[in-house]
């Protein structure tokens, strides 16, 4: 169910029962570039529409789930090193050899579903269930930069250096944000990534 | 140029950010209250857009070529040593030379120093950008009070909390025990929750009002995360986003319902 929820003046949040539906909403209500509308933040179970105090929200049609949208954007190919200080615990974890752990993790087709938790990080939905464990009990305090990782659902790329409690497999050095770029980041939502062992 | 001899509290250069990069989770950044920062920037001739020096206090300024500056937002002991006297909202022109110390904040939380021309950092320099050749203010500006009464409208979680906590949200007064460009952390009579469900990280904007469990109010300011998991009770009207910037340390905040 659709649920319509007051953010006042400028701004509507939008909350649906699915991660599916919430990235076929924001892809649709993005690329409809709706007037007024300066902003669209996705994440889990909701979308975030922000807008400049001239936008109705009763615009915001929900596409039919029957309709999938497929992002039109070529995939982005992003080398990594896979000898990321989790692979081992991780393989362990899911009762895989560690290189059974590359073969998987690099063989998905993920799409970015979101971004948050720092300019750039993009959270990708595609990671094979197999590899799908619980976040580190005890965070790290420092993940370095470019550091692939993996928690619950999602694999992402860690934009800079920062704290982190997802399971480290490698590392890349593909640049996620760089505010010279139109967009800055790298992996906006809707885009499709694969991950490739170098 | 400018020689930044102390950055002072929090002292940076800073812009009106970047709005419309939520999606790719980036907050505004920029001045926390744009306003001021706006305010200063005319009255020196400079378009709204130019970059100025926001402080909480301590910041002393070398300069060395002639410059204009203005300052807005918090008001704050000033003293200028080789050069005229600088107050709030006037801009005033100082010879090379001169030296402008940003003492403590008397009222506010963050002082704007626009300088014609805007300026650019490079480590602890600043450099002046061209003139903008366009007039300067001939007066001074009024200073409109700071309000310790902000209003705000339900925000998408106000069902998580008990019925009368809404209420209380209104009827309450928040100390601001602290303020970053995060933030406002306010502390009072705890926002009880009507359960203790966890709710998925869900997007942010500036003057959101987050309830963390244990019921003391944050309001987010222009380096926010653009997704958080703490339910929203109340958005702060955009209006009134800048008496929630400037609201210092010790401040006594309450919130009227707008409509």
């Amino acid at each position: 169910m659709v649920k319509v929820l007051p953010y006042g003046p400028l701004a509507v949040l939008v909350e649906f029962d699915t991660l599916a539906e919430v990235m076929n909403a924001s892809d649709a209500w993005r690329e409809a570039a709706l007037p007024g509308v300066v902003d669209i933040v996705t994440a889990a179970r909701t979308v975030l529409v922000v807008h400049d105090g001239t936008f109705d929200s009763g615009h915001l049609v929900v596409p039919k789930s029957t309709v999938v949208h497929v992002p039109t954007s070529e995939t982005v190919v992003i080398d990594v090193v896979y000898d990321g200080a989790d692979l081992g615990h991780v393989a362990e974890a899911c009762g895989l050899r560690a290189r059974d752990v590359l073969e998987l993790h690099s063989g998905a087709q993920y799409t970015v579903a979101f971004c948050g938790f720092m300019p750039g990080f993009a959270y990708l939905v595609g990671l094979p269930p197999v590899l799908q464990l619980p976040r580190r009990s005890t965070p790290r305090t420092r993940v370095q930069q470019g550091s692939v990782a993996i928690a619950a659902e999602f694999t992402g790329v860690y934009p800079r250096d920062s704290p982190g409690g997802w399971h480290l497999l490698g590392r890349t050095d593909a640049v996620l944000w760089d505010d010279s770029c139109t967009p800055p980041a790298l992996l906006p939502p809707g885009t499709r990534v694969r991950f490739r062992p170098t | 140029m400018i020689s930044v001899e102390s950055w002072g509290i929090a002292g940076s250069v800073v812009d009106q950010g970047r709005s419309g990069l939520g999606w790719l989770g980036q907050s505004r950044g920029g001045a926390v209250d744009v306003v001021s920062l706006s305010l200063a920037n005319r009255l020196v001739g400079n378009p709204e857009s130019s970059a100025g020096i926001e402080t909480s206090g301590g910041s002393v300024l070398r300069l060395g070529e002639p410059t204009m500056i203005a300052i807005a937002g918090a008001v704050a002991d000033l003293s200028v040593s080789n050069g005229p006297a600088v107050g709030w909202g006037s801009p005033v022109a100082l010879p090379p030379g001169a030296q402008l110390r940003v003492g403590r904040l008397l009222d506010g939380a963050r002082l704007y120093i626009a300088v014609r021309g805007g300026v650019s950092r490079y480590e602890d320099r600043l450099r002046i950008g061209a003139d903008p050749a366009t007039a300067a203010a001939t007066q001074a500006a009024p200073r409109a009070a700071l309000s310790t009464r902000v209003r705000v409208w339900p925000g998408p979680r106000s069902e998580w909390f008990h019925p009368d906590e809404w209420d209380a949200l209104l009827a309450g007064r928040f100390e601001v025990t602290s303020t970053s460009r995060v933030g406002v952390r306010l502390g009072g009579i705890p926002l009880r929750r009507r359960h203790d469900r966890q709710l998925p990280s869900e997007g942010l904007i500036e003057g959101a009002i987050q309830v963390p469990p244990d019921g003391q109010p944050i309001i987010m300011l222009a380096d926010h995360p653009t997704t958080g998991g703490y339910p929203v009770i109340a958005v702060i009207d955009h209006a009134d986003l800048q008496h929630a910037a400037q609201a210092a340390q010790g401040t006594m905040l309450s919130f009227a319902a707008a409509r």
